[in-house]
């Protein structure tokens, strides 16, 4: 039946909405504040053992002997399995690139530090980790690959032999005719970046609890995981068992950032399961086996950018090459973050022509995860710095080369040289709104007087497309294939009008079954408190991928609303036999259907399910007679990627400028953020408190990225960062209090006109607060081209910059 | 040979409590899983994140830097004692409701607890003591300016009379 | 992570302690406040195979006052330190201190005691204690002893305490009147580890220095008393100039200050310029203008 979903709030059956765009308590909340909700660590099963895992403390080394005797010899022990275990039981795991992806636990060699080895299963996790300490292991250590560059060469020694390189990927992207608008382009500016890396961290560390039924041949999967029904068929491939045998249960989480990870260790929990003849095998990975082998590291970059600009001060051209050391495999998919920038390569610019020159490089690392924002943030950290080093040498404010250079309102939906499509957008407007709030003009005064007195007062202006719905056709540069990331939610009213709505992810903290409610409620004109949520395992689950991408808010409501359409469609054709008259006679608004202008002719929602229900006798022939439904939504005209990579991917382009000022003390190389404003414009906001709720988190993941949090490996690619004492996420007094304010520029291509806007701020906080430093920095002649910028990096830039040490500003003469 | 568990008992919102634990059982572990209160989280072990924060004899401490043993015959508050037993919430988990300032809500007990020993200490404290009780505590999700708001709320709310009392 | 196993005891008495750390048969660490030997059992980077916790000996977390000298007796709080009327009174330095150490939730635990003890070099307590002249008392099976702070931090987590010995008290010496006290610690974030610390003394007579003390923790493998910069003080008038100098020099005079991931050795001798400066300053600023 052919639905159509609102395209805007307006189109919601109701008079006057209670709950969709408004402020409304959040359903999840009450048992979040008192405990009650249930997390992965949180589950006990009958017969559950507990697992820990052996990991080599060496980056790369042989094998040469493995003998577990002595520890499946302790009591409490119930089982012990190592590499032979998993290769005897398991294939090795899918990967992004195709082919970089290994069994769950290492055979002959290893390939970074923290890679597991052998696991036990056990009584009790302390019982667990004194077992492998009675492991009988030797090494051969050998000469770890630390550095990407020297990983390229030739005569390098290989991470994977079999792999015959240590590339994973190589290869130049050219959209238009790049060379010819730097060959005529009057200014070409060229810089060289580092970025480290960081990466998600969420409060909860990554668990499950596993469960190998050894006479159905089932797996089922307890865990924190981001998005089940991939998890599933990943442990499907793994297993060699069928799609419906592997049954995943995510628990709600605390936080994911999309660095979750969990892969590997879930396996060897299935691996200890099967071996302990089907009891539940729990792992719960602790925060240092997080930190230094887990889902935790992303954007390992090393960058060389060159933008050209005409006599008019319009960008030409953009050309970004890129070495991402994705450590020793692609098994987390972390090589993905290198495809999105795709999605907003040129970023809110109308930059014609672009380049990308892409090399992923393996290494004895921790492989890359995937973090929050993906790929962008490092880029739009770049791109940023670029505009300004421009801006600075042609002496044009850098809040005025942006306005030049942004893709006009009148131009979308706009496609970029990259190939995707921005929806729609008014960039100049969210520019001027963000300079008054900030009150830019007062800050350059300020800035004025600051310098006078021989301080470094810095204001960065900074703007980037934050993507959002993602689609796989975004990564397939990377060997991701397909297209299309559905989502759906299956919406059932009982027979006293109560609705359910089954969905297939569980809780992440973004509020999403508060969404639902809102939704429902407002559709069929209840009370917020009278739709349940009721999520679903993977095997009975509408089709689901759950949060990711910045995609979960448009793609529910799309799912939500669909479903609720299809209901409206099914009780309209029951009222109207029960009314005796045509369906088109039949309106349906604040919660009942009726023929408008007859009295009396009028039936709740709850009286028409009730019928539907009890009497089936009443209805039409031919008519489904659930007061049910279930809706699919895919977004719609996604693109097969070119030889290019060039595809419609990223459904919708939110968009912010972050005005921010700092001062930098000259003597301890601290940075102090004086104002941070951000306005921002993700269009409709469908539940405006949550979508605060992410502007405000990602802003602290921005500057915790910006100033704190680095992952640190020293020549022998020994991981330094192994505990809180040392990656610094930020705490409440870091965090600068957020002026904010915001735009809406409905998208034309999404339920009620709603943009992703769940990764927000991340994208565009790190290249805020950099373009601030280096504006600081500008009148001593240093630069920030790392990330972050330490107190260390920033004093270390200011000695070079004393000791003329830097070379002049990155600008070649072109003619 | 089975590890030797010490009997531990001790008083845990409002109620006795008892149960078995090694000596090297961490109180926050001992809580969670010997009582089954697993509203207490666990984030880093090693006393830097606040999730295991709980209050013992009246003050807020890391759960993981305790061992269980250690809190024989303690009073311990948990965010399981907060709300009353009819489900009426706390002012503090009022405010954070009202004020959005929990997200997946992961690390929320361990602020409750802190905050809820801030405001039995301190009925009026200064911004500077607020910040020095919330640093130790981490979050991830929400920026912490949510969290900011909801305990100006919920200070307000209080006004110059703190709660002594838990809900229990 | 958890704990390698391990036995536990809790004796109600200094003499059974005694007792059970000096039995040769079972390695025994004590267990004060657990802020920082817990994490370091977590690790299994500890691994004693016996636990002696000091928690339920009555009587070793006075605070009290002894003809001037401030007695803080070895199991006494942080959180009771920071709150004590006599500290503020008495020691400001110590009190001052005492509010930069990590956050309320650790100092609700964390011992004067175990700081001494553990010795970590980024503390601030062993610095102030060496600033300060305090004086440890000492228990071990020959009876009792007193060391000077200057002779207690030996080196990096090590201090004069033989392996049988219990820290029971550590007394600070009356103040002179009119003495400023100053301190400074640069951290990645409020409550972190230090990357470099100072504590400062000063006394002004006539508008010149009469005496000062600094000293600097986070910089070496125990705290460093800046005693030839100290002496360069004696008789001069505060200037920036000045402290710019004796900062300068603090910081040449540093063998090898230690790198790590926040900062480099030579970062970390521009920070303890930086500290020293600014300890000095603060300390000036709230001495008696004779």
């Amino acid at each position: 039946m052919a639905i159509e979903i609102p395209k805007n709030l307006d189109g919601l059956p109701t008079s006057q909405r209670r709950f969709v765009g408004r402020r409304v308590r959040r359903r999840e909340d009450p048992a979040l504040l008192t405990g009650r909700t249930e997390f992965l660590d949180d589950i006990k099963l009958p017969r559950m053992l507990h697992c820990a895992v052996l990991r080599s403390p060496f980056p790369r080394a042989r094998i040469e002997s493995l003998d577990v005797t002595a520890a499946e010899a302790l009591p409490g022990v119930e089982a012990v399995v190592t590499g032979e275990d998993a290769r005897r039981w398991s294939h090795p795991a899918a990967s992004s690139p195709d082919g970089w992806g290994g069994h769950c636990l290492a055979g002959d060699d290893v390939r970074f530090v923290g890679e597991p080895v052998a696991a036990v299963a056990a009584q009790s996790r302390a019982a667990a980790e004194d077992a492998l300490e009675a492991i009988e292991i030797e090494y051969e250590p050998l000469d770890p690959i630390v550095d990407p560059f020297e990983a390229m060469k030739p005569e390098s020694p290989l991470v994977d032999e079999a792999k015959g390189t240590n590339k994973m990927l190589d290869r130049v992207f050219t959209w238009g005719d790049v060379d010819a608008a730097f060959d005529a382009a009057p200014h070409v500016f060229r810089e060289s970046f580092r970025w480290n890396r960081v990466g998600a961290n969420p409060t909860e560390t990554f668990g499950a609890i596993c469960e190998w039924d050894p006479m159905s041949l089932e797996l089922t999967v307890r865990g924190s995981i981001q998005s089940a029904s991939h998890f599933g068929l990943g442990r499907a491939a793994v297993f060699g068992l069928p799609s419906n045998k592997v049954n995943v249960i995510a628990t709600p989480h605390g936080g994911s950032f999309g660095g979750r990870g969990g892969t590997r260790c879930t396996d060897v929990a299935c691996l200890l399961s099967r071996k302990a003849e089907g009891r539940p095998v729990k792992w719960i990975e602790d925060r240092m086996e997080y930190l230094t082998a887990g889902g935790s590291q992303a954007w390992d970059r090393h960058y060389e950018v060159e933008l050209a600009v005409d006599a008019d001060a319009k960008v030409t051209g953009l050309r970004v090459k890129l070495v991402d050391d994705l450590g020793a495999n692609g098994e987390p998919y972390g090589a993905i973050c290198a495809a999105k920038p795709l999605a907003a390569f040129t970023g809110p610019y109308a930059i014609p022509v672009a380049a990308y020159d892409l090399k992923l490089v393996a290494t004895n690392k921790l492989p890359s995860s995937p973090y929050r924002g993906m790929g962008p943030p490092p880029h739009f950290f770049v791109l940023e710095q670029m505009m300004d080093i421009a801006a600075r040498s042609l002496a044009i404010d850098p809040a005025e080369f942006r306005r030049k250079n942004f893709i006009p309102k009148d131009a979308f939906p706009y496609t970029i040289p990259s190939g995707n499509e921005y929806d729609s957008g008014d960039y100049e407007q969210v520019l001027d709104r963000a300079l008054e709030l900030a009150d830019y003009a007062g800050l350059r005064r300020q800035q004025v007087e600051a310098r006078a007195a021989g301080r470094l007062f810095g204001v960065g202006v900074a703007s980037a497309i934050e993507p959002g719905v993602f689609d796989w056709n975004a990564y397939a540069i990377v060997g991701l294939p397909g297209t299309g990331v559905p989502e759906g939610a299956t919406v059932n009213i009982d027979i006293l009008g109560m609705i359910s709505v089954r969905v297939g992810f569980a809780m992440e903290g973004q509020g999403q079954y508060t969404l639902v409610s809102q939704l429902a409620a407002d559709y069929f004109g209840c009370e917020l408190e009278a739709v349940r949520v009721v999520p679903m395992d993977t095997q009975s689950a509408p089709p689901s991928f759950g949060p990711g991408g910045s995609r979960l808010g448009v793609a529910i409501t799309g799912a939500v609303l669909g479903a609720c359409e299809k209901i409206r469609g099914k009780m309209t054709r029951v009222v109207a036999g029960l009314m005796q008259t045509e369906p088109e006679n039949i309106v349906f608004r604040d919660g009942k259907f009726g023929i408008p202008g007859v009295e009396g002719a009028s039936m709740s929602v709850a009286e028409v399910a009730g019928t539907m229900l009890a009497r089936s006798d009443l209805l039409p022939p031919d008519i489904d007679p659930r007061p049910e439904a279930t809706h699919v939504w895919t977004a719609a005209g996604r693109t097969e990627p070119d030889a290019q990579g060039r595809a419609k991917s990223y459904l919708t382009a939110a968009q912010s400028v972050h005005v921010v000022a700092v001062e930098i003390d000259p003597e301890t190389g601290q940075t102090e953020i004086l104002r941070y404003a951000v306005v921002d414009d993700c269009g409709t906001r469908l539940n405006p408190v949550v979508v605060q709720g992410q502007l405000e988190g990602s802003v602290a993941q921005g500057i915790g990225a910006a100033l704190y949090e680095e992952y640190v490996y020293d020549d022998d690619a020994q991981p330094l960062t192994t505990t809180y004492m040392d990656y610094l996420i930020p705490t409440v007094n870091e965090i600068p209090e957020l002026l904010r304010d915001e735009v809406v520029t409905p998208s034309p291509f999404t339920p009620l006109g709603a943009k992703g806007c769940g990764e927000g701020a991340i994208h565009t906080t790190p290249a805020a607060v950099l373009c601030a430093i280096n504006d600081a920095l500008a009148p001593l002649g240093a630069r920030a081209r790392e990330v972050p910028a330490t107190p260390n990096r920033v004093w270390n830039w200011i000695q070079e910059a004393g000791d003329g040490n830097q070379t002049p500003q990155g600008e070649g003469s072109n003619g | 040979m089975s590890p030797t568990r010490i009997p531990v008992r001790l008083r845990v919102n409002g109620r006795p409590a008892e149960g078995l634990a090694e000596p090297r059982t961490s109180l926050v572990d001992f809580l969670r899983d010997e009582l089954d209160l697993t509203g207490t989280h666990v984030g880093c072990e090693h006393g830097v994140c606040g999730l295991c924060t709980v209050r013992v004899d009246g003050v807020a401490v890391r759960g993981c830097l305790m061992l269980a043993v250690q809190a024989d015959g303690a009073e311990i508050l948990t965010v399981e004692g907060l709300a009353s037993p009819d489900g009426k919430l706390h002012p503090l988990q009022e405010a954070f409701a009202e004020e959005h300032g929990l997200q997946c809500g992961f690390c929320t007990p361990g602020f409750l607890m802190a905050l809820h020993e801030l405001i039995d200490d301190e009925p009026n404290p200064s911004e500077e003591q607020i910040r020095d009780v919330l640093g130790g505590q981490l979050c991830r999700c929400t920026g912490y300016a949510g969290i900011l708001r909801a305990v100006q709320s919920a200070f307000a709310k209080l006004g110059a009379s703190p709660s002594t009392e838990s809900g229990a | 992570m958890k704990p390698a196993p391990f036995e536990y005891e809790a004796p109600s008495s200094v003499e059974e302690a005694l007792r059970l750390l000096a039995d040769p048969a079972i390695e025994t660490s004590l267990l004060a406040g657990g802020q920082s030997l817990v994490p370091a059992l977590n690790m299994r980077l500890a691994r004693p195979e016996r636990l002696v916790d000091l928690g339920r000996i009555e009587g070793l977390d006075a605070i009290r006052d002894e003809n001037g000298a401030l007695c803080i007796g070895a199991m006494a709080t942080k959180r009771s330190i920071e709150r004590s009327a006599l500290v503020a009174q008495k020691q400001p330095l110590l009190h001052e201190a005492t509010g930069h150490i990590a956050h309320p939730q650790i100092r609700n635990r964390g011992t004067l005691g175990g700081s001494m003890a553990h010795a970590d070099p980024a503390a601030e307590y062993p610095a102030v204690a060496v600033a300060l002249d305090a004086e440890f008392r000492v228990i071990g099976p020959s009876g009792e002893r007193r060391i000077a702070a200057a002779d207690f931090f030996v080196t990096y987590l090590t201090t004069a305490l033989a392996e049988d010995e219990i820290l029971l008290e550590v007394t600070f010496p009356e103040r002179p009147a009119g003495e400023g006290v100053g301190f400074a610690e640069i951290c990645r974030r409020h409550g972190d580890f230090a990357m470099a610390g100072a504590a400062a003394t000063a006394r002004l007579e006539a508008g010149r220095y009469q005496d000062a003390r600094i000293v600097l923790f986070g910089v070496d493998a125990t705290p460093v008393r800046a005693l030839s910069q100290e002496e360069r003080l004696r008789g001069e008038v505060p200037s920036e100039a000045l402290h710019a100098e004796v900062a300068a020099a603090i910081g040449a005079g540093l063998e090898e200050p230690p790198g790590d991931q926040h900062a480099s050795p030579e970062f970390r001798r521009q920070l303890a310029r930086t500290v020293s400066k600014r300890a000095l300053e603060a300390a000036v600023a709230r001495a008696a203008k004779a």
